[in-house]
Protein backbone atom coordinates (compact mmCIF):
# COMPACT_ATOMS: atom_id res chain seq x y z
CA UNK A 1 0.00 0.00 0.00
CA UNK A 2 0.75 3.85 -0.90
CA UNK A 3 2.74 5.75 1.93
CA UNK A 4 -0.51 8.62 2.46
CA UNK A 5 -0.57 11.49 4.03
CA UNK A 6 -3.56 13.72 5.73
CA UNK A 7 -3.21 17.13 5.25
CA UNK A 8 -4.64 18.74 7.66
CA UNK A 9 -5.57 22.70 7.51
CA UNK A 10 -7.35 24.34 10.66
CA UNK A 11 -7.95 27.87 11.00
CA UNK A 12 -9.69 28.28 14.34
CA UNK A 13 -11.14 25.05 14.56
CA UNK A 14 -10.40 24.68 18.22
CA UNK A 15 -14.12 23.42 18.61
CA UNK A 16 -13.87 20.51 15.88
CA UNK A 17 -9.79 19.73 15.46
CA UNK A 18 -9.63 17.37 18.22
CA UNK A 19 -12.64 15.25 17.47
CA UNK A 20 -11.50 14.79 14.09
CA UNK A 21 -7.93 13.82 14.77
CA UNK A 22 -9.06 11.59 17.53
CA UNK A 23 -11.28 9.33 14.96
CA UNK A 24 -8.25 9.40 12.46
CA UNK A 25 -5.86 8.42 15.35
CA UNK A 26 -8.55 5.41 16.49
CA UNK A 27 -9.48 3.95 13.70
CA UNK A 28 -7.27 4.94 10.83
CA UNK A 29 -4.02 4.26 12.24
CA UNK A 30 -2.80 2.67 9.34
CA UNK A 31 -3.12 6.99 7.62
CA UNK A 32 -0.41 9.28 8.60
CA UNK A 33 -1.59 12.75 9.14
CA UNK A 34 -0.30 16.15 9.75
CA UNK A 35 -2.34 18.96 11.17
CA UNK A 36 -1.30 22.61 9.82
CA UNK A 37 -1.98 25.14 12.24
CA UNK A 38 -2.49 28.39 10.07
CA UNK A 39 -2.20 31.12 12.13
CA UNK A 40 -5.28 30.54 13.85
CA UNK A 41 -6.27 32.70 16.83
CA UNK A 42 -8.08 30.46 18.80
CA UNK A 43 -6.82 27.51 20.69
CA UNK A 44 -5.73 25.28 17.73
CA UNK A 45 -2.64 24.86 18.05
CA UNK A 46 -2.64 24.45 21.70
CA UNK A 47 -4.97 21.57 21.50
CA UNK A 48 -3.13 20.20 19.28
CA UNK A 49 -0.02 20.36 21.57
CA UNK A 50 -1.44 19.26 24.09
CA UNK A 51 -2.89 16.06 22.75
CA UNK A 52 0.48 15.65 21.14
CA UNK A 53 -0.66 15.64 17.61
CA UNK A 54 1.48 15.94 14.51
CA UNK A 55 1.15 19.62 13.98
CA UNK A 56 2.58 22.26 11.55
CA UNK A 57 2.51 25.74 13.48
CA UNK A 58 2.66 28.49 10.87
CA UNK A 59 3.21 31.83 12.72
CA UNK A 60 0.86 34.10 10.52
CA UNK A 61 -2.24 33.11 8.10
CA UNK A 62 -1.61 32.17 4.64
CA UNK A 63 -4.80 30.87 3.51
CA UNK A 64 -5.59 27.76 2.59
CA UNK A 65 -3.53 27.66 -0.31
CA UNK A 66 -0.09 28.27 1.76
CA UNK A 67 -1.41 26.27 4.71
CA UNK A 68 -2.15 23.30 2.51
CA UNK A 69 1.42 23.93 0.35
CA UNK A 70 3.40 23.41 3.45
CA UNK A 71 1.53 19.85 4.23
CA UNK A 72 2.52 19.08 0.62
CA UNK A 73 6.02 20.21 1.21
CA UNK A 74 6.36 18.00 4.50
CA UNK A 75 5.20 15.45 2.39
CA UNK A 76 7.41 15.81 -0.43
CA UNK A 77 10.41 16.40 1.82
CA UNK A 78 9.51 13.34 3.91
CA UNK A 79 8.95 10.43 1.33
CA UNK A 80 5.24 9.81 1.35
CA UNK A 81 3.79 8.50 -2.29
CA UNK A 82 0.94 10.31 -2.10
CA UNK A 83 -1.09 13.28 -0.13
CA UNK A 84 -4.59 14.05 0.37
CA UNK A 85 -6.56 17.49 1.81
CA UNK A 86 -8.74 17.37 4.58
CA UNK A 87 -11.04 19.61 6.32
CA UNK A 88 -10.59 20.17 10.36
CA UNK A 89 -14.42 20.64 10.61
CA UNK A 90 -15.35 17.04 10.25
CA UNK A 91 -17.27 17.13 6.78
CA UNK A 92 -14.76 14.81 5.34
CA UNK A 93 -15.37 11.66 6.73
CA UNK A 94 -12.05 9.14 6.78
CA UNK A 95 -14.32 6.28 5.71
CA UNK A 96 -13.70 6.83 2.01
CA UNK A 97 -10.03 7.17 2.07
CA UNK A 98 -9.25 3.77 1.07
CA UNK A 99 -11.87 3.74 -2.30
CA UNK A 100 -10.36 7.19 -3.04
CA UNK A 101 -6.64 5.58 -2.69
CA UNK A 102 -7.34 2.56 -4.91
CA UNK A 103 -8.98 4.72 -7.69
CA UNK A 104 -5.20 6.94 -7.21
CA UNK A 105 -3.62 3.20 -7.10
CA UNK A 106 -5.28 2.28 -10.33
CA UNK A 107 -3.27 5.06 -12.09
CA UNK A 108 -4.72 8.25 -11.44
CA UNK A 109 -2.81 11.78 -10.60
CA UNK A 110 -5.93 13.26 -8.76
CA UNK A 111 -8.54 11.82 -6.83
CA UNK A 112 -11.57 13.86 -5.69
CA UNK A 113 -14.09 12.93 -3.47
CA UNK A 114 -17.22 13.79 -5.02
CA UNK A 115 -20.93 14.14 -3.47
CA UNK A 116 -22.28 14.07 -6.81
CA UNK A 117 -20.95 11.51 -8.80
CA UNK A 118 -23.72 9.24 -8.68
CA UNK A 119 -26.12 11.26 -6.50
CA UNK A 120 -27.93 14.46 -8.27
CA UNK A 121 -26.56 17.47 -7.70
CA UNK A 122 -29.40 19.43 -6.04
CA UNK A 123 -30.56 22.71 -7.83
CA UNK A 124 -30.32 25.46 -5.63
CA UNK A 125 -28.52 28.72 -5.02
CA UNK A 126 -25.98 27.45 -3.02
CA UNK A 127 -25.06 24.82 -5.76
CA UNK A 128 -25.10 27.42 -8.65
CA UNK A 129 -21.32 28.20 -8.43
CA UNK A 130 -20.62 24.58 -7.99
CA UNK A 131 -22.53 24.36 -11.31
CA UNK A 132 -20.91 27.10 -13.20
CA UNK A 133 -17.26 25.80 -12.38
CA UNK A 134 -18.77 22.74 -13.83
CA UNK A 135 -19.60 23.97 -16.97
CA UNK A 136 -16.74 26.23 -17.25
CA UNK A 137 -14.28 22.59 -16.76
CA UNK A 138 -16.61 21.33 -19.18
CA UNK A 139 -16.49 24.22 -22.16
CA UNK A 140 -12.28 24.25 -21.83
CA UNK A 141 -11.18 20.72 -21.07
CA UNK A 142 -14.23 18.86 -22.27
CA UNK A 143 -14.28 16.86 -18.92
CA UNK A 144 -16.88 16.32 -16.50
CA UNK A 145 -15.96 17.26 -13.32
CA UNK A 146 -19.08 16.34 -10.70
CA UNK A 147 -18.04 18.08 -7.93
CA UNK A 148 -15.03 20.16 -8.55
CA UNK A 149 -15.67 22.65 -5.30
CA UNK A 150 -15.00 19.56 -2.69
CA UNK A 151 -12.16 20.28 -0.78
CA UNK A 152 -11.56 15.86 -0.52
CA UNK A 153 -8.49 15.92 -2.78
CA UNK A 154 -5.98 13.09 -3.28
CA UNK A 155 -2.73 13.33 -4.97
CA UNK A 156 -0.39 11.31 -6.15
CA UNK A 157 3.57 11.75 -5.25
CA UNK A 158 4.37 13.87 -9.38
CA UNK A 159 1.02 16.09 -7.98
CA UNK A 160 2.68 16.31 -4.75
CA UNK A 161 5.90 17.61 -6.27
CA UNK A 162 4.13 19.45 -8.58
CA UNK A 163 2.01 21.36 -5.91
CA UNK A 164 4.64 21.85 -3.12
CA UNK A 165 7.04 23.76 -5.20
CA UNK A 166 5.10 26.69 -7.59
CA UNK A 167 3.10 29.70 -7.74
CA UNK A 168 -0.74 29.40 -8.60
CA UNK A 169 -1.15 25.95 -7.64
CA UNK A 170 -3.97 26.67 -4.95
CA UNK A 171 -6.00 23.72 -3.78
CA UNK A 172 -9.24 25.20 -5.88
CA UNK A 173 -10.81 24.17 -9.01
CA UNK A 174 -8.87 26.39 -11.71
CA UNK A 175 -5.73 24.52 -10.72
CA UNK A 176 -7.74 20.79 -11.20
CA UNK A 177 -8.78 22.74 -14.51
CA UNK A 178 -5.07 23.71 -15.36
CA UNK A 179 -3.84 20.43 -14.69
CA UNK A 180 -6.46 18.59 -16.92
CA UNK A 181 -5.53 20.13 -19.87
CA UNK A 182 -2.15 19.13 -19.19
CA UNK A 183 -2.67 15.63 -19.16
CA UNK A 184 -3.63 14.84 -15.90
CA UNK A 185 -5.63 12.43 -15.17
CA UNK A 186 -8.54 13.38 -12.52
CA UNK A 187 -11.07 10.70 -11.05
CA UNK A 188 -14.43 11.22 -9.01
CA UNK A 189 -14.86 8.73 -6.47
CA UNK A 190 -18.34 8.93 -4.73
CA UNK A 191 -18.28 9.91 -1.15
CA UNK A 192 -20.90 11.52 1.44
CA UNK A 193 -19.95 14.34 3.34
CA UNK A 194 -20.96 15.93 6.76
CA UNK A 195 -22.53 19.23 7.98
CA UNK A 196 -19.79 21.36 9.82
CA UNK A 197 -20.89 20.48 13.16
CA UNK A 198 -19.43 23.48 15.25
CA UNK A 199 -17.50 26.94 14.65
CA UNK A 200 -18.30 28.53 11.31
CA UNK A 201 -17.22 28.19 8.06
CA UNK A 202 -15.31 31.85 6.77
CA UNK A 203 -17.49 31.52 3.44
CA UNK A 204 -20.95 34.17 3.66
CA UNK A 205 -22.57 35.32 0.74
CA UNK A 206 -20.21 38.18 -0.61
CA UNK A 207 -16.90 35.76 -0.31
CA UNK A 208 -18.70 33.18 -1.97
CA UNK A 209 -19.54 35.71 -4.66
CA UNK A 210 -16.05 37.02 -4.77
CA UNK A 211 -15.00 33.34 -4.93
CA UNK A 212 -16.85 32.50 -8.12
CA UNK A 213 -15.75 35.51 -10.08
CA UNK A 214 -12.26 34.31 -9.61
CA UNK A 215 -12.90 30.88 -10.47
CA UNK A 216 -14.32 31.83 -13.81
CA UNK A 217 -12.20 34.37 -14.68
CA UNK A 218 -9.49 32.28 -13.60
CA UNK A 219 -10.79 28.57 -15.49
CA UNK A 220 -12.64 30.34 -18.69
CA UNK A 221 -9.60 32.69 -19.63
CA UNK A 222 -6.18 33.09 -17.36
CA UNK A 223 -5.53 28.77 -17.08
CA UNK A 224 -4.68 29.38 -21.08
CA UNK A 225 -1.95 31.47 -20.54
CA UNK A 226 -0.09 29.74 -18.08
CA UNK A 227 3.40 27.34 -19.02
CA UNK A 228 3.85 24.17 -16.64
CA UNK A 229 7.38 24.22 -15.52
CA UNK A 230 8.46 20.21 -14.64
CA UNK A 231 11.67 20.60 -16.00
CA UNK A 232 13.57 20.27 -13.02
CA UNK A 233 12.65 17.51 -10.56
CA UNK A 234 11.38 18.00 -7.08
CA UNK A 235 14.75 16.01 -5.11
CA UNK A 236 17.23 18.51 -7.34
CA UNK A 237 15.93 22.05 -6.38
CA UNK A 238 16.91 23.22 -2.93
CA UNK A 239 13.24 24.08 -1.16
CA UNK B 1 -13.17 64.98 -28.34
CA UNK B 2 -13.92 61.70 -27.40
CA UNK B 3 -15.22 60.52 -30.87
CA UNK B 4 -11.66 61.55 -31.87
CA UNK B 5 -10.43 58.44 -33.77
CA UNK B 6 -6.27 58.94 -32.03
CA UNK B 7 -8.17 58.84 -28.42
CA UNK B 8 -9.90 55.73 -29.20
CA UNK B 9 -6.91 53.82 -30.86
CA UNK B 10 -4.64 55.20 -27.69
CA UNK B 11 -6.47 53.60 -25.53
CA UNK B 12 -7.79 50.07 -27.36
CA UNK B 13 -3.74 50.25 -27.60
CA UNK B 14 -3.03 50.85 -23.74
CA UNK B 15 -5.52 48.05 -23.02
CA UNK B 16 -4.33 45.36 -25.49
CA UNK B 17 -0.86 46.07 -23.73
CA UNK B 18 -1.84 45.84 -19.96
CA UNK B 19 -3.88 42.27 -20.61
CA UNK B 20 -0.37 40.92 -22.54
CA UNK B 21 1.83 42.26 -19.82
CA UNK B 22 -0.03 40.62 -17.50
CA UNK B 23 -0.63 37.58 -19.12
CA UNK B 24 2.88 37.14 -20.12
CA UNK B 25 3.79 37.49 -16.11
CA UNK B 26 1.35 34.34 -15.67
CA UNK B 27 2.85 32.74 -17.78
CA UNK B 28 6.27 32.97 -16.69
CA UNK B 29 4.59 31.95 -13.29
CA UNK B 30 5.84 35.25 -11.96
CA UNK B 31 2.65 37.13 -10.66
CA UNK B 32 -0.37 35.24 -8.34
CA UNK B 33 -3.59 34.53 -10.42
CA UNK B 34 -5.76 36.57 -7.70
CA UNK B 35 -3.33 39.37 -8.23
CA UNK B 36 -3.93 39.43 -12.20
CA UNK B 37 -7.96 39.91 -12.15
CA UNK B 38 -8.28 43.79 -11.49
CA UNK B 39 -5.68 44.36 -14.04
CA UNK B 40 -7.79 41.88 -17.09
CA UNK B 41 -10.91 43.80 -15.64
CA UNK B 42 -9.34 47.04 -16.08
CA UNK B 43 -8.09 46.54 -19.28
CA UNK B 44 -11.76 45.16 -20.31
CA UNK B 45 -13.22 48.68 -19.25
CA UNK B 46 -10.77 50.33 -21.31
CA UNK B 47 -11.46 48.28 -24.16
CA UNK B 48 -15.06 48.37 -24.02
CA UNK B 49 -15.01 52.16 -23.79
CA UNK B 50 -13.40 52.93 -26.88
CA UNK B 51 -14.88 50.63 -28.47
CA UNK B 52 -18.58 51.89 -27.87
CA UNK B 53 -17.91 55.38 -27.19
CA UNK B 54 -21.50 55.71 -27.00
CA UNK B 55 -21.59 54.27 -23.97
CA UNK B 56 -19.57 57.41 -22.73
CA UNK B 57 -21.75 60.04 -24.06
CA UNK B 58 -24.90 58.51 -22.81
CA UNK B 59 -22.51 58.09 -19.52
CA UNK B 60 -21.94 62.08 -19.35
CA UNK B 61 -25.38 63.05 -20.39
CA UNK B 62 -26.87 61.01 -17.93
CA UNK B 63 -24.52 62.18 -15.13
CA UNK B 64 -24.24 65.78 -15.98
CA UNK B 65 -20.55 66.29 -17.25
CA UNK B 66 -19.40 68.42 -20.02
CA UNK B 67 -17.99 65.75 -22.02
CA UNK B 68 -17.92 62.45 -22.38
CA UNK B 69 -14.08 62.59 -21.88
CA UNK B 70 -14.67 63.62 -18.05
CA UNK B 71 -16.59 60.28 -17.66
CA UNK B 72 -13.49 57.98 -18.84
CA UNK B 73 -11.16 60.56 -16.73
CA UNK B 74 -13.67 59.70 -13.49
CA UNK B 75 -14.09 55.64 -14.29
CA UNK B 76 -10.19 55.20 -14.44
CA UNK B 77 -9.30 57.60 -11.21
CA UNK B 78 -12.04 56.02 -9.31
CA UNK B 79 -10.89 52.16 -10.51
CA UNK B 80 -7.18 53.49 -9.77
CA UNK B 81 -8.22 55.07 -6.11
CA UNK B 82 -9.84 51.63 -5.30
CA UNK B 83 -7.18 49.59 -6.23
CA UNK B 84 -4.59 51.90 -4.12
CA UNK B 85 -7.22 51.66 -1.43
CA UNK B 86 -6.76 47.76 -1.27
CA UNK B 87 -2.80 47.74 -1.58
CA UNK B 88 -2.90 49.98 1.34
CA UNK B 89 -4.65 47.39 3.07
CA UNK B 90 -2.38 44.60 1.88
CA UNK B 91 0.53 46.22 2.67
CA UNK B 92 0.10 46.77 5.85
CA UNK B 93 -1.33 43.20 6.54
CA UNK B 94 2.37 42.20 4.54
CA UNK B 95 4.18 45.07 7.12
CA UNK B 96 2.68 43.19 10.01
CA UNK B 97 3.48 39.76 9.01
CA UNK B 98 7.07 40.29 8.42
CA UNK B 99 6.98 41.90 11.88
CA UNK B 100 5.85 38.93 12.99
CA UNK B 101 7.92 36.30 11.53
CA UNK B 102 11.04 38.29 11.96
CA UNK B 103 10.00 38.64 15.80
CA UNK B 104 9.59 34.40 15.72
CA UNK B 105 12.90 34.40 14.15
CA UNK B 106 14.38 36.28 16.91
CA UNK B 107 12.76 33.95 19.79
CA UNK B 108 13.41 30.73 18.39
CA UNK B 109 16.93 31.98 18.05
CA UNK B 110 17.05 33.04 21.39
CA UNK B 111 15.43 29.13 22.19
CA UNK B 112 18.24 27.56 21.04
CA UNK B 113 21.09 30.14 22.12
CA UNK B 114 19.62 28.81 25.63
CA UNK B 115 19.55 25.31 25.13
CA UNK B 116 23.16 25.53 24.52
CA UNK B 117 24.05 27.46 27.06
CA UNK B 118 22.21 24.95 29.49
CA UNK B 119 24.44 21.86 27.52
Amino acid sequence: MSKLLIVIPAHNEEANIVQVVQDLIRHYPQYDYVVVNDGSRDKTAALCRAHGYHLLDLPVNLGLAGAFQTGLRYAAENGYDCAMQMDADGQHKPIYIAPMLEELEDGADIVIGSRYLTVKKPKSLRMLGSYIISWSIRLTTGRAVCDPTSGMRMFNRAMVEEFAQNLNYGPEPDTISYLIKNGAVVKECQVEMGERTAGHSYLNFWTSVQYMIKMSISILLIQWFRKRDTETPYPERSL
Amino acid sequence: MWDQPLIRIGLIVGSLIVAIYILRRVRQAKVQIEDTIFWLMFSAVLLVLAIFPRIAYWASRLLGFQSPINFVYIVVIFLLLAKQFFMSLRISQLDSKVRILTERIALNEEKVERDKLDL
